[in-house]
């Protein structure tokens, strides 16, 4: 059992849900509430991690953000290290292929209040802040769980694209789904497998606990009222 | 709402700079990028440096040609073991080394075969060349002959006993020797060629059967290490203690041949 | 010159995507209604009053304040504008309880006086006890006071009220119309209420004004609205049924009155000087002043304007039969009108039975006759 790994895929996770789901909540209330000409393109650009193979993914990154790349270049220079196969390179990668399990179950939550109450948010003298805070996001809670549950997980269970721009330096990269794939190669067969029943679990818990609560939330409107 | 938020604000604040604040493990460990042969050999070396001067490094195994390109991109190794000296020779070039490096040893490839498989264990390949042409030969495992030393070593065997084109279309390529040990030994496949030293690892073949394949069907497989210009104390006090006495010790015992030094 | 009791005057302009060619005002303390059918454009007026949306070009003020005014660049949004608006479905917050909904419109309220004035607006609007419960849990007339109570609560200039008795049952409508009628004696800010229901905007508000697709045609009191409609478009959207087509025969200025010739039958009308002897005009008369002549006894009206005809239709309506008088047969000069079912009965009242009907002159209003085809056409 590779504690480090785990360590570092719980952090990684954690990480991504707190600076992916906040900009998230934004993103999402813009697209739900506005209506523009490139909205299609924007939706569909986000939308790309979903149906990209991972190592598309991962190789556009490494050309974007790789030590050749003039951004890899531009953060060498700033921090003194480069961004692949560091830590904070697999952060900002895993932000961008979490976008469409962050964003999209907000957008729908968002879209399904109902405009006007949004208006009436206003008329009580609301700000667009307090309207989100106060009135939007306690409506659009099970879009919010969704989002960070779903974020959470897919970010434990990522390889592809951690392989690619990590490498797997342990207690850097090495998260717990690049560790079990190292433990086979070495014919760590229990290792492997006791890590993979615990990403297992995890995964298994947390859509568990979405589809609950998402239903618990349906049935105590259907009774309501 | 308000204090309970503010609470909340504040626990997330404290977590979140704790989650900022870099990696988990020990920054100082030097990280050794070590070609997949080398797999229980070089555990067995490190634990022993680590009892001996209390330096311990990390170690991350994959095959050598995808090592060189990290490298190349500037991946933090502070030593590279490559299965082929090509590759470091190349770094070198690039200026990524601090000299040309250094031969640690000589490696051998080595046919697997596991049990009930239709094989037979014959070390010039012939018998694999005929099993291959009659078909009975469904899955062959190599290690991927474009990155992976032991695998190219593999393929010039092959070809060296006639049997490559026969044997081409049944190949399963591993990424490293690793992995290609790992399909050799499974039981969807009637055997491969994997790296004697893995061969000889203990828990690695289970029931299966090898024998080393001879050095004339193959180009050398001269394996070169070298520290690279991040390379730190404890990375250069590793680098020497390969080329010691009790090192050299373990190579032997996992069939690698040294170097005449 | 300028007041904070001022009223609200609005005036909107615009092509699309809703075409808008509305100007009305409302002074405080006065209710205005805002009636015409579906789809023209009442609720878009409203909201835009309200800053929910923005219309091309107009100027809005109200309270002293100048909300909108498109020519200087000022377009201030809802939360900018002191307006407490009743959406038709009430838009409550679902997840707050009715003292917090109403409570989230008190951003001007120093936090401690927050609860007890919310407290205090509900008992007003007759939802004490029921503070605490969420919207689901109230029945629509109950949400629709809590709604009424969270506009309060923003010491609103202007109040804004959309179609907000549709979705009630006709007992509760009608307690809400009263506490309603109740409520705004103390408050001295200009109301507008927007409905469809004629008799609604009629029994409730001060004054009314009618909207056709976007445009204000008429602004009166409702009885003047009724009783003198600008035009016949007017007339057919406040209901008067009973629109007609005659020449104008010529003015009595001593009398005040003028005379309209109608198929045959002079008519006296109020002094009406603007139509030229000779012109075409089109009259109407609510059915409220058509005075039945009683079969046994000479009614006091009979002097004015009497008229003659067969009925042609008699429709029994619980208390009240609907009568329609054929004046001319062959033409379109149905007079209708209703009187108690007792009434009917006694006079005999039946289709193909002929009648006699006193035409209140002062009802008898005349109007520009519409361009082109007849007046009476629905």
């Amino acid at each position: 059992m590779d504690g480090t790994a785990l360590l570092l895929s719980l952090k990684l996770a954690l990480l991504t849900v707190a600076i992916l789901v906040p900009a998230g909540i934004i993103v999402a209330r813009l697209l739900a509430t506005h209506e523009f000409a490139a909205k299609p393109f924007v939706e569909a650009l986000f939308a790309l991690p979903l149906v990209l193979p991972p190592t598309v993914l991962g190789y556009y990154l490494l050309v974007a953000m790789g030590g050749h790349s003039p951004f890899g270049r531009w953060y060498e220079a700033l921090t003194g290290h480069a961004l692949v196969f560091t830590f904070h390179g697999l952060v900002l990668a895993s932000i961008i292929f979490n976008l469409p399990f962050a964003i999209q179950p907000l957008q729908r939550a968002f879209e399904g209040i109902p405009e006007d109450l949004r208006h009436a948010a206003a008329c009580c003298g609301l700000t667009s802040w307090q309207s989100l805070w106060r009135i939007e996001l306690p409506l659009a809670w099970t879009g919010l769980l969704s989002a960070v549950v779903l974020t959470f997980a897919h970010t434990l269970g990522e390889f592809g694209v951690v392989l690619m721009v990590g490498g797997s330096i342990p207690g850097e990269t090495k998260t717990v789904a690049i560790a079990i794939y190292d433990r086979v190669q070495g014919f760590d067969m229990t290792g492997a497998g006791l890590m993979s029943a615990v990403l297992l679990l995890l995964s298994v818990a947390a859509i568990a606990l979405t589809y609950w609560t998402s239903s618990r939330h349906r049935r105590r409107h259907d009774h309501a009222g | 709402m308000n204090s309970h938020c503010r609470a909340w604000h504040r626990a997330c604040l404290v977590a979140l700079s704790a989650l900022i604040t870099g990696p988990v493990a020990a920054a100082d460990a030097p990280l050794v990028a070590a070609a997949s042969d080398l797999r229980f050999a070089l555990d067995e070396v490190a634990a022993q440096f680590a009892r001996e001067t209390g330096g311990s490094v990390r170690i991350v195994y994959g095959s050598s040609g995808n090592f060189r390109r990290q490298i190349a991109e500037g991946a933090p190794f502070e030593l590279f073991m490559a299965a082929d000296e090509a590759y470091v020779l190349a770094l070198a070039k690039e200026g990524r080394t601090v000299d040309e490096g250094v031969l640690y040893a000589t490696g051998r490839i080595a046919l697997v075969v596991p049990e009930g498989s239709a094989l037979q264990l014959d070390p010039s390949l012939q018998d694999l060349a005929s099993a291959a042409a009659a078909g009975r030969v469904q899955k062959f495992a190599i290690a991927n002959p474009e990155h992976a030393p032991y695998g190219r070593a593999a393929q010039e065997a092959l070809t060296a006993a006639g049997a490559w084109d026969a044997i081409r279309p049944r190949l399963v390529r591993g990424e490293n020797v690793a992995q290609a040990a790992q399909f050799a030994l499974s039981a969807s496949a009637q055997g491969g060629i994997i790296a004697l030293s893995l061969a000889l690892s203990p828990g690695v073949l289970g029931g299966a059967r090898y024998v080393t394949i001879p050095e004339n069907m193959h180009r050398p497989l001269r394996q070169r290490m070298v520290l690279t210009k991040r390379a730190g104390t404890i990375a250069r006090a590793f680098h020497a203690y390969l080329q010691q006495p009790a090192a050299r010790a373990v190579f032997t015992r996992y069939g690698f041949a040294l170097p005449a030094e | 010159m300028t007041t904070p009791a001022e009223g609200l005057s609005a005036e909107l302009r615009q092509e699309r995507p809703i075409p808008l060619a509305a100007a009305l005002a409302c002074a405080s303390g006065e209710m205005l209604a805002l009636v015409g059918p579906s789809g023209s454009g009442k609720s878009t007026i409203l909201r835009a009053i309200a800053g929910i949306y923005m219309p091309q070009r107009g100027r809005i003020d109200a309270g002293g304040e100048t909300w909108l005014d498109t020519g200087a660049g000022v377009r201030r949004p809802a939360r900018e504008r002191s307006v407490g608006f009743v959406f038709q479905n009430y838009a409550l917050f679902p997840h707050l309880s009715a003292q917090d909904n109403v409570i989230q419109a008190m951003g001007h309220v120093p936090p401690a006086e927050r609860r007890a004035r919310a407290l205090a607006l509900l008992e007003r609007t007759n939802l004490g006890g029921l503070e605490a419960r969420r919207p689901a849990r109230l029945s629509g007339g109950q949400q629709q006071r809590v709604a009424v109570a969270r506009a309060l609560a923003r010491d609103p200039k202007v109040l804004l009220l959309d179609e907000p008795f549709s979705a009630v049952d006709q007992v509760t409508r009608e307690k809400l119309y009263e506490e309603l009628a109740t409520l705004r004696r103390d408050l001295r800010i200009p109301i507008i209420l927007v409905t469809h229901a004629l008799d609604e905007a009629s029994m409730l508000a001060d004054r009314m004004c009618i909207l056709h697709r976007g445009s204000t045609l008429q602004a009166d009191t409702p009885l003047g609205v009724m009783t003198r409609p600008a035009s016949p478009l007017v007339a057919r959207l406040v209901g008067v049924k009973n629109i007609f087509e005659a020449a104008v025969a010529g003015h009595d200025e001593a009398r005040r009155m003028t005379h309209i010739q109608w198929f045959g039958t002079t008519l006296e009308a109020g002094h009406a000087p603007q139509f030229a002897v000779g012109t075409r005009v089109a009259w109407s008369i609510p059915a409220s002043h058509i005075v039945l002549h009683r079969r046994d006894r000479p009614s006091r009206g009979e002097r004015e304007n009497p008229v003659f005809g067969q009925i042609v239709r008699c429709v029994l309506m619980g208390e009240m039969t609907a009568v329609a008088l054929r004046v001319v047969a062959g033409e379109r000069t149905d007079l209708y009108f209703s009187v108690p079912t007792h009434v009917a009965r006694r006079n005999g009242l039946a289709p193909g039975e002929t009648a006699r009907v006193s035409l209140l002159s002062d009802g008898i209003h005349l109007m520009p006759a519409a361009a082109g085809s007849a007046a009476a056409t629905a």
